[in-house]
């Protein structure tokens, strides 16, 4: 049950027995309550005052702001004045020599802390009946922990978040060290393969001798896709989208992804139509439909220039299946300029499922193997793998709001926090017990630090070569 | 006996009264509380509300600010 925070104190002013020896007491009675709310008035006023005082200082804290703000401001406004255009530092090295802005976010915590209740609601509490006082056998226990804390303990959750925070951000750093580690053993092993430099070099000369004879490449790739989706779709759509693709190979592919979005859906339904004839054609006669279907991931480089190409094949390989959906998606990543229409039409979905698919993918198809995987799949799967430590650190964060710490807020931790840390690990066989006092002297400024730290890790996925380089050096 | 009646009629006209006063004084004490209550709440919104604008003041100014020096120190 809430407690009230204020709770004006002789709740009922007749209620209150009547001496025995009273003549008329119905005065009494009125005596008597006219009494109670005098009392009542009393702690009204009591109340009233710590209402005011409340708002006052926080009236106040915001008035010394207010004031800085209006100095800075004025500061400003001078030094603007001296500002002259042509004094501006133009040399790179100005440019990079400076430290790069960032603004200073404070975070809310330590929000419902025992410290922070509000008087009214401490003196409540004082009238209630105190704990047992089982501390005085604490000098009886063998671990040295308090024995109050076994009976109640207002700051038990925020330890528990606390040394979660803590453990997580171990693990992450151990499971980097471990990556690390690990591609640089690939890396040592085997030479590196970059990426083949996607050439239309192949397609045109395929075309030279005239479209017809396009097939025989797609013989190839048919035997080892066997990618139904991929086969069906490409014959509906072969025609169209290579004259669309010779019209507009003109277009430019660093134009923005939106503008082609509402344009993909119009032509999806009747490509749709005549795609869904063709799947069936192509069905039933595998030989000969098979080279243009399997042509058709050939294909899709150039027709992911045209928007509503891309829209087309994207679109049906929704509908069919979702293989051929990483199909699109892989061949049209690895050259550079199709990025930019690629992404809009399979969004998350594809990418998502290009997860699985990739496997079966690499075993087709010549020119689009793995290394194009990496590349689009690329921005998806951080979010996605980070997405998995990610809810038990978000959950502990977002579901701890409120902890209830001792009260011993430090301010000079965040400096010495890394560092500390890092002793507490070289430290870890050899003495445990400096490392919790270190802990403890932590206090609970932690508590940002700790999120942040988070934070920090998730986005760690993406860089983290320069960091984690020096982890080498402390590895068990 | 009449007089006695008179007596016991006056004294709960009188307690009638008091009764009268009592409450008048209770439910003035209650709109004292509820007018605390209710200032109380809508200093606090106000209050907020001054804070995000001035930690969005604070950050603009900080970012001008930033802008502003040439490497130079804050002063």
């Amino acid at each position: 049950m809430p407690l009230v925070t204020r709770n004006i104190e002789p709740r009922h002013i007749c209620r209150h027995p009547i001496p025995s020896n009273i003549r008329s007491e119905l005065e009494c009675v009125t005596n008597i309550s006219l009494a109670n709310i005098i009392r009542q008035l009393g702690s009204l006023s009591k109340y009233a005052e710590d209402v005011f005082g409340e708002l006052f200082v926080q009236a106040g804290e915001f008035a010394g702001r207010v004031s800085s703000l209006g100095e800075r401001v004025d500061r400003l406004q001078v030094k603007v004045t001296q500002l002259d255009p042509k004094e501006e530092e133009v040399s790179l090295h100005g440019i990079t020599a400076k430290k790069a802005f960032k603004s200073s976010l404070t975070q809310d915590q330590q929000l419902f802390t025992r410290p922070s209740l509000p008087m009214p609601v401490q003196d409540t509490y004082t009238y209630c009946d105190p704990p047992p006082p089982l501390n005085q056998l604490s000098v009886y226990r063998d671990d040295g922990k308090e024995a109050l804390k076994f009976y109640t303990d207002s700051s038990y959750f925020f330890d528990l978040w606390k040394e979660k925070m803590l453990q997580d951000t171990k693990d992450i750093m151990k499971e980097k060290r471990k990556h690390r580690k690990e591609k640089k053993d690939h890396l040592n092993q085997r030479t590196l393969n970059p990426r083949k430099i996607k050439t239309r070099k192949d397609e045109w000369e395929r075309r030279k001798m005239g479209e017809e004879f396009v097939v025989p490449k797609s013989d190839l790739m048919n035997s080892s896709e066997g990618l139904n989706g991929s086969i069906g779709s490409g014959e509906g759509f072969n025609s169209e989208s290579l004259e669309l693709s010779t019209n507009s190979y003109a277009y430019d592919p660093g134009s923005p992804p939106p503008p082609p979005g509402p344009d993909e859906l119009p032509p999806p339904p009747p490509d749709m139509a005549c795609s869904g004839k063709a799947c069936q054609h192509a069905e039933s006669k595998p030989p000969s439909p098979s080279s243009p279907q399997c042509f058709f991931p050939e294909q899709l480089p150039p027709k992911s220039l045209s928007s509503p190409c891309t829209s087309s094949p994207s679109s049906t390989f929704w509908f069919w299946d979702s293989p051929p959906p990483s199909g699109f998606d892989t061949p049209p990543s690895p050259p550079p300029f199709f990025s930019s229409s690629a992404p809009p039409a399979p969004p998350p979905p594809p990418s998502m499922s290009a997860i699985p698919p990739p496997p079966p993918m690499p075993a087709g198809g010549g020119p689009p193997p793995p290394p194009p995987p990496p590349p689009p799949p690329g921005p998806p799967p951080p979010p996605f793998e980070s997405s998995a430590p990610r809810p038990p650190p978000s959950g502990g964060v977002t579901a701890c709001s409120a902890p209830k710490p001792q009260p011993e807020p430090v301010s000079d931790a965040r400096s010495d926090l890394l560092q500390a840390i890092r002793q507490g690990f070289n430290l870890r066989k050899v003495e445990e017990q400096r490392e919790q006092e270190k802990r403890d002297h932590f206090g609970n400024d932690v508590a940002a630090i700790l999120s942040r730290r988070i934070a920090v890790e998730c986005s760690d996925s993406e860089d983290d070569s320069s960091e984690f380089g020096e982890d080498d050096d402390w590895s068990d | 006996m009449a007089g006695q009646e008179d007596q016991v009629q006056r004294e709960i006209h009188q307690d009638w009264a008091n009764r009268e006063y009592i409450e008048v004084i209770t439910s003035s004490i209650k709109k004292i509380a509820d007018f605390l209550n209710s200032f109380d709440m809508s200093c606090r919104s106000r209050l907020a509300k001054i804070n995000e604008k001035l930690t969005a003041l604070e950050r603009r100014i900080e970012y001008i600010e930033a802008r502003v020096t040439k490497g130079e120190t804050l002063t």
